[in-house]
């Protein structure tokens, strides 16, 4: 239906409209309605002691060998710890290209989240935010992390925006972490294109935990080229509302996706992760895994669709999402959404929602385990199944750590 | 074997042709085309309708006049000219009749050509030899058991209603709606739009303004209904549009089986459907409705073929009521079908099975919404959808439960089957659980029938077309077991010739 709708203060202040639940895409998320008030995209003066106090408490904080520091939506060289900056260069034999562009703006056909011609409204509204980012190249085999941190410090209500842009050359491989952490009341709007070469190989793992106020709302946008595989995994604990949106696209035969994820959400949190993975090409393989674990009245949303094109034979794709509802007003809406246009494919989803299952807990309990220990153990091993899919053995390990901590919280 | 009879009955029949596409040369009564508030009184004023009635007809068409046509569905099709249609069309001899012998032998052999002998089964159960019953037992072929009472539906106007007699001694009222708009407007007016609420949705709407006809179910408390009851509706006159509403209610612990089946003329134009189906099951109720929805599909370029827009809603209201969909839909060029059940009662449950099948260039966008308010309510989709030919066959769904819906329980399955690579399948399921003591699973797949399946088959002296015609029967045939007995084997043969010309 078209309503003509009087723009709110938020979309004044981001000279659009925003989507609402009349949306399809955005029905069980009403950004326009969430955003109740003006988030100005204003400079922050910047502390910097609160900027290393968050920073220490990052949960992957001294993981990552090289890492681009952004703070407010700037980058802050003091805090980066890559060798020799702008104009950019790594020593070469590292084999990693960065540059950091500013205002970078750029109309990328990629960028353009659906098929209709009509760009994602994420984009849109980063790309009105003249966001700053990073751009990094791989063109061997890295085996040290690379982290792309940003920090929000405490300050007036703000937009902020970053947009990065990886790239793995042919038969290179690399992994890459993206921490967004913060404090106070904030718009992130992050925008993030990955390009996976012939033979590619990249491992990403995002961490969010904005502050209890934030808005988080980011975006993917990824090609395989033949042969590739990317490898991601996303955990969500921090920000009041956040939004994930992800279209990843095949257009090389024989590539590999392995897209997974972690909620951990509790008092009124809502994250909602919205995810395309369009099959063009034959022979490629995707997973999806989502395990969402909800408390208080926190509500988990997970959207996927899998589209497979005409031609696309041969295609193998799973999704599944699974939810595990902590309290009686928690809340778990799912989508999991086929697209079929071809014949020779084994597609499949699966979702789930419950709460722990009481077999379960009296076996522990049986076994002599007191109760709340025995329920720890079990959210732990409902989470852990999506931990495994990170294969660096450090990261998987501090964010198993953080899992901990966020249980025992509880 | 009854997977011989599909094969069989798919070498019969060429490519294209629609069993039921033949047209009966009968004179129609037609209303003026075109909608405005005047049509919606001529129905009204041709059905003999209460005021209130009027008024709720023009209070709906009001509302309607102010919707946009939906266009979420996977469906397209050329803008609908809701102008240029008719409305109410009628048989002409069908002033008022009495009893079968005043009716139209043409209509009645209609009926026969379809299958659906409505004399020899009023004769049979005697609206002329009321009582005596034993004249069934001496046949000695026929089982009371085995018995259907039909309300068959003939463009705007429901022609005859059989077996009413022997109903009405165990209480059961089975007649078309404006009939009991006339002997019973207390129950009519109690429950019609209870469920689907005239403004409900764009079709449902447009159906309260100008239904024309439709069955109406009253099963008393207590009462097992002795047989099963099912309605036949037939579209026969040119542009026209049929508006049926069915209404069924079954009150405490009683139990009804409902069966309908539809068929239409082939033509080149398409023609438009709009029904609404209000199931109300009140305190250990039990309603089980099975459609076998085969309206004429279109040509093989998807020319014509009737466009089946259709809201179906059951309210289980009472405790430990039981709603059970059961549909079958190869026809229609376009279908829009979505059976729901709101769960209101405690334990109550609600099903659906489904298989939807589409050749040519048919467009299927079904299923269903389970709708859990009630403590311990359980529900249960199993839905195949299988897409042949250039067709595309969406299965939507929607499975919620509300915040004081405690233990509710749903188990969905939906499994999709391509045949040819120009068909697409489509799963888009909607899952909302708001509370925590729910336990929601939901399980899709979509393959084809695998090439080593095929082989194993083949090797062992099937041809290609006994091969997947044996995958396919197997692969709906949770959903087949669910169709009363009677409608089994044939909805077997209906499925072998819907996928006819889509192997190889």
């Amino acid at each position: 239906m078209s309503i003509a709708l009087q723009p709110t203060a938020a979309e004044q202040a981001f000279g659009m409209s925003l989507p609402h639940r009349r949306m399809e895409e955005w029905r069980w998320t009403d950004l326009r309605a969430r955003l109740d008030k003006p988030y100005p995209s204003i400079d922050t003066a910047v502390d910097e002691k609160s900027v290393a106090r968050i920073m220490a408490a990052s949960p992957l904080a001294g993981i990552a060998k090289y890492r681009a520091v952004f703070v407010n939506g700037k980058f802050d060289a003091t805090n980066s710890t890559i060798p020799a900056l702008l104009p950019s260069v790594i020593p070469a034999q590292a084999g990693i290209h960065l540059s950091i562009k500013e205002n970078r703006v750029q109309s990328d056909s990629r960028l353009r989240g659906n098929d209709d011609g009509v760009d994602d409204p994420l984009v849109v509204l980063n790309t009105s935010l003249k966001p700053e980012g990073v751009t990094l190249h791989f063109s061997s085999n890295i085996t040290v992390l690379v982290e792309i941190m940003h920090i929000a410090t405490n300050a007036a209500p703000r937009a902020v925006a970053l947009r990065n842009h990886i790239e793995v050359a042919a038969g290179a491989s690399a992994t890459i972490i993206e921490t967004f952490i913060g404090e106070g009341d904030y718009v992130l709007s992050s925008v993030t294109e990955l390009e996976l070469g012939e033979g590619a190989r990249l491992d990403r793992i995002k961490l969010e935990w904005e502050s209890a106020k934030a808005n988080h709302l980011s975006q993917v946008v990824a090609t395989l080229a033949k042969d590739a595989r990317l490898n991601e995994f996303t955990l969500t604990s921090g920000a009041a509302l956040n939004r994930q949106n992800g279209t990843y696209t095949f257009v090389g035969q024989n590539a590999d996706a392995k897209i997974s994820g972690a909620y951990l959400l509790n008092g009124k949190q809502h994250a909602d992760t919205c995810l395309v993975v369009d099959h063009k090409v034959p022979h490629c393989t995707s997973r999806e895994l989502f395990k969402c674990v909800m408390d208080d009245h926190a509500r988990g949303i997970f959207q996927g669709k899998v589209i497979v094109r005409k031609h696309a034979q041969k295609t193998d794709g799973k999704q599944s999402s699974h939810a595990l509802l902590l309290s009686e007003t928690a809340e778990f809406d799912a989508k999991p959404e086929l697209e079929i246009y071809a014949d020779d494919v084994v597609c499949g989803h699966g979702a789930t929602s419950g709460d722990i299952n009481p077999d379960h807990l009296f076996y522990l309990r049986s076994r002599g385990i007191p109760e709340a220990e025995a329920k720890s153990l079990l959210i732990a091993a409902f989470v852990g199944e999506a931990f495994d899919n990170v294969e660096n053995d450090d990261v998987r390990a501090a964010l198993v750590n953080f899992a901990e901590d966020w249980l025992r919280q509880k | 074997m009854a997977d011989q009879d599909t094969i069989d009955l798919v070498k019969t029949i060429e490519v294209d042709k629609y069993k039921y596409g033949f047209e009966t040369d009968i004179e129609s009564d037609y209303a003026p085309k075109g909608l405005n508030e005047d049509i919606v009184r001529f129905i009204s004023a041709k059905k003999g309708e209460p005021a209130w009635m009027l008024e709720w007809r023009l209070e709906a068409y009001r509302a309607w006049t102010h919707m946009e046509e939906p266009t979420w569905a996977k469906v397209h099709y050329p803008k609908i000219d809701f102008q240029d249609l008719y409305y109410y069309a009628a048989p002409k001899s069908m002033a008022a009749p009495k009893s079968l012998d005043e009716i139209d032998p043409k209509l009645l052999e209609t009926y026969a050509k379809l299958g659906i002998p409505l004399k020899e089964q009023e004769i049979l159960a005697g609206v002329r030899k009321q009582g005596e019953k034993s004249t069934l037992d001496d046949d000695g072929n026929e089982v009371t058991a085995g018995r259907v009472a039909i309300d068959a539906v003939f463009d705007s106007v429901s022609v005859v209603t059989t077996f009413k007699a022997e109903l009405a001694k165990a209480g059961v009222i089975f007649c078309s709606i404006s009939e009991a708009l006339r002997e019973h407007p207390i129950l009519v007016k109690q429950y019609l739009g209870s469920v689907v609420p005239a403004g409900d949705n764009y079709y449902a709407a447009l159906n309260a303004g100008v239904f024309s006809d439709g069955s109406f179910v009253y099963v008393p408390p207590g009462v097992r209904c002795p047989m099963e009851l099912s309605t036949y509706f037939r579209m026969n006159a040119k542009n026209t549009g049929q508006f049926e509403r069915t209404l069924i209610i079954a009150d405490k612990g009683s139990y009804v089986s409902y069966l309908e089946g539809c068929t239409a003329p082939t033509r080149e134009e398409s023609q438009l459907h709009a029904a609404v189906v209000e199931l109300i099951a009140l305190d250990d109720a039990e309603i089980k409705y099975s459609t076998v929805q085969n309206w004429y599909p279109g040509d093989a370029e998807g020319k014509g073929g009737v466009y089946n827009f259709v809201t179906k809603r059951g309210d289980c209201r009472g405790a430990r009521s039981k709603i059970s969909w059961t549909q079958v839909e190869t026809g229609s060029a376009i279908t829009w079908k979505y059976p729901s059940c709101i769960l209101r009662g405690e334990s109550s449950r609600g099903e659906f099975y489904s298989i939807a099948i589409s050749n040519g260039r048919q467009q299927v966008d079904s299923g269903t919404k389970m709708i859990h308010l009630g403590k311990n309510s359980s529900s249960r989709i199993v839905s195949k959808g299988i897409a042949a030919g250039r067709s595309d066959n969406t299965y939507r769904g929607l499975v919620s439960a509300h915040r004081k819906a405690l233990n509710a329980r749903n188990f969905t399955q939906c499994d999709s089957l391509l045949i040819g690579d120009q068909c697409g399948a489509h799963t888009v399921p909607y899952i909302e659980a708001k509370t925590s003591t729910a336990i929601f699973e939901h399980e899709a797949t979509t393959s084809k029938i695998s090439d080593d399946q095929m082989f194993y088959c083949m090797s062992r002296g099937l041809s290609q077309e006994e091969a997947v015609a044996l995958f396919v029967n197997g692969f709906v045939r949770d959903v087949l077991q669910q169709l009363p007995m009677e409608f089994m084997a044939e909805t077997q043969k209906l499925i072998g010739i819907s996928l006819e010309g889509s192997v190889g």
